[in-house]
């Protein structure tokens, strides 16, 4: 606000005039002084609507004064992205004006006024972006520190892109490539703010496990089986390659399986309950029994390893049982018998 | 009841299946034996039925020609083994029965399965070999046994073999031996998890190429394919070993045998073997 003052004693009234009518000043008359110009209260009103200005706020446009409401109505600029009137720093910028906050990145959101920004494709971009998209429309990536295009391999950090150089490692202090490994500093946390950078050398001196199934690092949970380390979600049954996410599981040949599918492959479920085996498992006809269930087809009689049964169908039948049946079927059985006896002595 | 009856004279003659009964219910045995005891009807097997408790009955070597439906009432029945006696029907009150897991009805005289027969909830093995069944008796919902992993048909009269056999997915064994059996449907080769395969003395010439993919190499598998009228190169190869079948059913040479042999249909220069003489088959027999 202009101060309104009494005129200084060493100014002659002659000399002075308003700045807005020309007319000289009276004698103890309050004049209003902006800025070394001088008003007649009166005359220091707004260049629109002639009224004095509220509180003795006004806007200046031009070299003319306005009071607020028609400063807005005539000059103002608007923010092309929030639609409210900008006061202050105006940003001029893709043929609109913007808040200082309103001019961000189209893709990371970045605030632009004071760093710059690129046109792409008509939209403001920081450098960053603009060249991450650059990089990535002929197939490379852009360097999240200096966003120069990387050439080969890039160095993954802490969930971004870099060229290796940038870095050394956290304990030998190497300048690193895109071999180097990403530690994370708190196993079991997402965040990886913490996370640090090792060369190969230093990495695999530290005794981080190697999972048998990808051959990366095991930076969570370890599994420790057939003689490997496994992460959690790689450590599966050879068949369904389910994960055993703790469940039990069994060895064969140097390879796991569930328990439904070791026992599909491996034949040790009962013919005759279908169940695991727990006991001892007895074998014949390419079938397995459970001791107590291994019994003669026809009679459930069970039978023991010195009982001798007859094959029927590749089940067993006890001697019994077998003399029981048609002499017309066993006849053929015999015969049938006899046949593969002979190809196959 | 504590009282003690004494009855001598109804003891002496009571029979040794009134016995073994007498004895199951008073000391709720689960698993009832009677084999051979020259039963004819459930009739002598007094108040059966009423054994809730039991989960197995074995009566093989019997002359029984009825099984009634009231055996439904067995809820708890898981195995039920009527080798070898005189049936020549099932009811179809037995495909409702909850936890009936092995049924085997081998030798014995049925000329048809009921409607609905493929109903079982859990059935797992169906022993049907040494009867007088073919694929026209087939109810529409027999492949629907989802839960079957054995399935014996062996000595029956059947020709064809349904291509919804593909719908028994967890079947591992597949019995057709001794059939009449003039082709196999492809669908076999969608059995997933079959392993032991019996289609000897058939009347089969050719295999399809699609059983190539099943897993009848393991040595717990088993592929049984003799006394049929192979065409020359599948005799030549088996003479070979069964592996040898196997990988040369597999070939593009065999690929176009096949073919030609399956869309030359009834035109085969080869004449169709008659049928086996099955006069002699006790499943014959007339009650």
């Amino acid at each position: 606000m202009p101060p309104i003052t009494q005129v200084p004693a060493n100014m002659s009234l002659e000399t002075m005039s308003c700045t807005r009518c020309d007319e000289g000043f009276e004698p103890q008359e309050k004049i209003v002084n902006s800025n070394g110009q001088l008003w007649h209260i009166q005359c220091f009103v707004c260049a629109q609507c002639f009224r004095t200005f509220q509180d003795g706020i006004f806007y200046e446009f031009e070299g003319r004064k306005y009071c607020e409401k028609d400063f807005r109505v005539l000059f103002a600029p608007y923010c092309n992205k929030c639609g409210d009137i900008v006061i202050g720093r105006v940003i001029k910028a893709m043929q609109a004006s913007w808040h200082p906050d309103c001019f961000r990145c189209q893709l990371c959101a970045k605030e632009l006024a004071d760093s710059g920004f690129i046109k792409n494709n008509n939209r403001a971009l920081c450098h960053g972006c603009n060249a991450s998209i650059k990089a990535s429309e002929i197939g490379k990536y852009s360097c999240h520190k200096c966003h120069g295009l990387i050439d080969g391999a890039p160095l993954r950090f802490r969930g971004e892109v870099y060229h290796g150089y940038h870095f050394n490692c956290t304990s030998c202090g190497i300048e690193l490539d895109s071999t180097a490994r990403e530690i994370k500093s708190r196993t079991g946390f997402a965040a990886n703010d913490m996370n640090e950078l090792y060369c190969l050398k230093c990495h695999d001196r530290m005794g981080v496990p190697i999972c048998g199934a990808c051959r990366r690092p095991i930076e969570e949970r370890v599994v420790t089986a057939l003689g490997k380390h496994w992460h959690v979600e790689h450590f599966v049954c050879a068949k369904c390659e389910k994960p055993f996410l703790g469940h039990r599981h069994y060895e064969k040949r140097g390879l796991a399986y569930c328990e439904t599918h070791y026992h599909q492959l491996f034949g040790n479920l009962c013919f005759v309950c279908n169940q695991v085996i727990g006991g001892d498992v007895f074998t014949a006809l390419n079938k397995a029994w459970c001791v107590h269930h291994f019994s003669c087809d026809m009679c459930n009689q069970n039978l023991d390893l010195k009982s001798k049964f007859y094959e029927y169908d590749e089940k067993p039948v006890c001697k019994k049982c077998y003399e029981k049946m048609p002499s017309e079927l066993r006849k053929r059985l015999r015969i049938a018998h006899e046949n593969t006896m002979r190809k196959n002595p | 009841m504590s009282q003690v009856q004494c009855l001598p004279v109804a003891n002496k003659n009571m029979s040794k299946v009134k016995k073994v009964l007498e004895e199951a219910r008073d000391l709720q045995i689960k698993e009832l034996d009677l084999v051979d005891k020259n039963v004819h009807s459930f009739d002598e097997l007094p108040n059966i039925f009423n054994m809730i408790f039991v989960t197995r009955i074995t009566l093989s070597h019997n002359k029984i020609s009825v099984l009634p439906p009231a055996i439904a009432n067995l809820n708890n029945l898981e195995i039920l083994n009527l080798s070898n006696n005189h049936l020549e029907e099932l009811p179809l009150s037995l495909s409702s029965m909850p936890k009936l897991r092995i049924l085997n009805c081998s030798i014995n005289r049925l000329n048809t399965l009921p409607r609905g027969f493929g109903a079982f909830p859990v059935l797992e093995v169906l022993d049907l070999s040494y009867n007088n069944l073919s694929e026209r008796e087939l109810p529409g919902n027999f492949f629907k046994l989802e839960t079957l992993r054995a399935l014996y048909l062996g000595d029956n009269d059947f020709e064809y073999l349904p291509p919804e056999i593909k719908n028994l997915k967890n079947l591992q064994i597949l019995g057709l031996r001794d059939n009449d059996l003039l082709e196999l449907p492809r669908e076999i080769g969608e059995l997933s998890r079959l392993r032991e395969l019996h289609i000897q003395n058939n009347r089969l010439t050719v295999i399809p190429p699609e059983i190539a993919n099943l897993d009848l190499y393991s040595n717990k598998s088993v592929f049984k394919m003799e006394e049929n009228p192979w065409v020359q190169p599948i005799i030549e190869q088996y003479l070979l070993g069964i592996t040898h079948v196997l990988e040369y059913i597999k070939t593009e040479a065999y690929r176009i045998l096949y073919n030609r042999h399956v869309t030359g249909g009834g035109k085969s220069a080869v004449p169709i073997p008659p049928r086996a003489d099955k006069s002699k088959k006790a499943s014959r027999a007339r009650s």
